[in-house]
């Protein structure tokens, strides 16, 4: 190719947009260090770099400035780093909260479910025994003092129901007895009257009701005693 | 935004300083520009901003080496972002960062012209504009198959069906007029 030739071909060259060939011979031919071509290939450059405005102008959007200097900015990136790492860090801890209390809020939940599933077996327990024609009832106590009543049947235990028990200081609780007319009382469990001092105890054993002369209750310390440590609050004799 | 006066070579030394205001004002002159120009390829605006971002990190870790004095950037970013945009759209693969050809690959020459003004090139962006939308359907037509698809001329002729000879006559005719609006620009 002549110099006229190439001239008309440096945009061209510049794009990509030669035959191989062509392409080839320009290489060469610049390789000679031609001052010529040189200076023609300058003056191409912006003329293809002018085609780039053949492109519709479109606005980028906003955030991709500050995209583009965060990925150049180390301090910015750092600072970023500093924020995420602090934000990870809150959200670990908001979730750790919330894990601590939500494994709070099971355990209380199974709490409270154990606590349901052990009344619901009482009242199953009571309801066995109030229905048997052969339990008997005995009332006590007057309304302005403990009373209620408590159902025995031999067969199947002793339902112990009333109302205004005294309020019990902390770390004590009631503690109901099968007192029998000789030998030591029978622990029939511990219970906690409601804030009323309403309260139902259910022993579901068979009760010797020809040796149990009477049930009491005592206040004794939390978690029951092997025997009464404390004068009985309340003493209701079954005879 | 930055001053427009900063020069090529204060912008250079910024670079080499590792002075982000250098990609500040970059940004703020070409960032349009280049967004648009990838847009046009891609068609997709998540990829083009995909690689805005990823011209300005490489402008950012090679453009210290820049030599102003032969030169300009702007024409330089462009023709990397040209250069950019094909490799996307010849890539089978998806990744833009295996696509990326180097700098160095991507525009070899670009160190070695010496327009006589260099910050005038997009001075004259409206009568670069204008002398475009005068082009011909024709001209225009093959002048963006070959800068935004990367097509060579006898690519061009098969896929307009056209003789060899009639799109290099086209693109031949284009370039004169646009060659004459761009030295008036920088000369002007």
């Amino acid at each position: 190719m002549t110099h006229p030739e190439m001239d008309e071909l440096y945009e061209l060259y510049l794009l990509g947009a030669l035959e191989p060939e062509q392409a080839a011979e320009i290489d060469d031919h610049l390789r000679t260090q031609c001052s010529h071509c040189q200076e023609h290939l300058q003056g191409a450059a912006p003329v293809a770099a002018s085609l780039s405005l053949l492109a519709e102008s479109q606005e980028p959007p906003a955030r991709l400035r500050s995209r583009v200097l965060e990925s150049v900015n180390p301090k910015s990136r750092s600072r970023n780093w500093i924020f995420a790492v602090a934000g990870l860090s809150a959200a670990c801890a908001a979730l750790l909260i919330v894990a601590l209390w939500t494994a709070s809020a099971i355990r209380s939940s199974h709490a409270r479910i154990a606590a349901l599933q052990i009344e619901r077996v009482q009242l199953e327990e009571a309801v066995e025994i109030l229905s048997k024609s052969d339990t008997r009832a005995v009332q006590f106590g007057r309304a302005e003092e403990p009373h209620g009543r408590v159902f025995v049947n031999r067969n199947n235990g002793v339902v112990f129901v009333g109302s205004a028990l005294p309020q019990l200081a902390a770390g004590r609780t009631f503690q109901l007895w099968l007192i029998p007319g000789q030998g030591a009382p029978e622990s029939a469990g511990i219970f906690h009257p409601n804030a009323a001092g309403d309260f139902v105890q259910v022993r579901a054993t068979p009760v010797d009701t020809s040796r149990i002369h009477a049930v009491a209750v005592s206040v004794e310390p939390a978690g029951g005693s092997p025997a009464p440590t404390t004068t009985p609050v309340l003493i209701v004799p079954l005879a | 935004m930055h001053s427009e006066q900063t020069s090529d070579s204060e912008l250079v030394d910024k670079l080499r300083a590792r002075d982000p205001d250098a990609i500040a004002t970059l940004y703020d002159r070409y960032g349009c520009l280049v967004y648009s120009l990838f847009l046009k390829v891609t068609q997709d605006r998540t990829v083009a901003e995909d690689l805005v971002q990823e011209l300005f990190l490489r402008v950012w870790n090679r453009g210290g080496n820049f030599d102003a004095n032969k030169g300009t950037l702007g024409v330089w970013i462009l023709s990397i972002t040209r250069n950019f945009a094909i490799d996307h759209i010849r890539s089978a693969q998806a990744r833009f960062q295996t696509r990326l050809r180097s700098i160095e690959q991507t525009d070899p020459l670009s160190f070695s012209y010496k327009p006589a003004e260099p910050e005038r090139i997009l001075d004259s962006e409206r009568s670069v504009r204008q002398a475009l939308s005068e082009l011909t359907a024709n001209q225009r037509r093959v002048l963006e198959m070959a800068y935004f698809e990367g097509f060579s001329q006898s690519e061009i002729a098969a896929k307009l069906q056209e003789p060899l000879g009639t799109v290099k006559s086209w693109m031949r005719s284009a370039l004169i007029r646009l060659r004459s609006t761009v030295k008036a620009g920088v000369a002007g």
